[in-house]
């Protein structure tokens, strides 16, 4: 059995989904974590040496990478380890469907690629800015432990996750999501449903 | 409104710069998005970091033409870009509704865009592919009404974006 690294590339790593994905990981097998920050990378990328499966647990950012990470594998590509992990992907998008994802799992794998680094699993979940607070959380844990053993055991795979929820239904829940999330402010949904931006 | 948005000084001159605006992303100090979710929730509209990136989301917003210029990496945008477009989500709702079918969140006052997307830097044929394949993600979630994708060497890059705005002159 290897050694496992979680690296969280959320841009608000602390606070993120991220992280409560990674704790479910480390629930099923020991995993080190991180977070990725400005400052760290040279750190994290002489660390990812120490192991023998990388996870990269990150949200789906504007269709791609969030740039927390893209900078991370940058410094990495040019200061890798001497013994290279294995890199396997666990990505979160809050859409319903879980392939908006793809995209950006193929950005790490061509990141491999061009580098020599070999690709290992996959784990895209979909509705995975509130799953974890709906009763469709067994679905992720599930998902994860079986992603998780699937590193352990080295033994690869790609899955996926999302609430098997109609459209209709997601739009509503999500609506009413982000409106609580508003309150928290103050702010109406009439308020955050403003067609304005703000002018130069 | 016409909007040249690129990740390296270009040496271009436009016939009607009121009409058209370059700018050049690598001269202004704009930091990452933290992901707080303030632009919908707290101030709707209004990144709460205000450095240089708040005077250019909004041209974004209100562009019906757009040519964006980035170097590629790993088949995306590359920092320069990649971060600029992660804040520019001032300009949409967090609520979702469906496009094609497919999840997104809903614009505020954007204008649909005919785009001009043009990469350089892509190691061969599979990662320009893959550049494709986000750029037709982007179309969704950027308004894109149509959209082309372009590649480049660094050395003919002026004379492409030159070439593609001289367009907008005729037209």
């Amino acid at each position: 059995m290897g050694r496992i690294l979680i690296l969280n590339g959320s841009p608000r790593a602390p606070k993120s989904n991220s992280k409560r994905y990674a704790g479910l990981f480390m629930d099923c097998c020991k995993a080190d974590y991180a977070e990725i920050t400005k400052t760290n990378h040279r750190e994290l990328c002489a660390r990812t040496g120490e192991y023998t499966d990388l996870v990269l647990a990150f949200p789906l950012y504007a269709d791609g990478l969030p740039v927390t990470l893209l900078d991370f594998l940058k410094t990495l590509e040019a200061e890798p380890p001497q013994q290279k992990p294995t890199v396997s992907v666990l990505i979160n998008c809050g859409f319903l469907e879980y392939a908006q994802n793809h995209t950006a799992v193929e950005m790490v794998a061509l990141f491999c690629r061009q580098n020599g680094w070999s690709f290992g699993s996959v784990l895209e979940i979909g509705g995975g800015e509130a799953i974890l607070d709906t009763p469709f959380r067994f679905l992720a844990a599930g998902s994860i432990k079986k992603f998780a053993r699937s590193v352990e055991k080295k033994r690869y795979a790609r899955f996926h996750t999302t609430m098997p929820l109609p459209k209709s239904m997601f739009l509503k829940a999500s609506a009413a999501y982000w409106t609580e999330y508003g309150k928290k402010y103050n702010i109406s949904k009439e308020e955050m449903q403003t067609m304005q931006i703000e002018q130069t | 409104m016409k909007l040249i948005l690129s990740d390296r000084p270009l040496d271009l001159t436009v016939k009607n710069p009121d009409q058209i605006k370059v700018i050049d992303l690598s001269a202004l100090k704009i930091h990452n998005c933290v992901g707080c979710f303030g632009c919908w929730t707290k101030t709707p509209g209004r990144c709460v970091i205000r450095d240089d990136a708040v005077t250019v989301y909004p041209l974004i917003a209100q562009s019906d033409s757009v040519i964006y210029v980035s170097r590629i990496k790993y088949g995306g945008y590359d920092s320069i870009m990649k971060t600029m477009l992660e804040r520019a989500i001032p300009v949409q709702q967090a609520f979702i509704h469906l496009v094609d079918g497919e999840c997104h969140h809903v614009q505020r006052a954007v204008a649909p865009k005919q785009a001009v997307i043009i990469g350089y830097g892509a190691s061969g044929p599979k990662e320009q592919a893959l550049f494709r394949r986000l750029v037709e993600r982007n179309a969704r979630n950027m308004n894109f009404e149509n959209f082309q994708v372009l590649f480049s060497s660094q050395e003919e890059l002026e004379s492409l974006v030159r070439k593609e705005a001289a367009k907008w002159d005729a037209s």
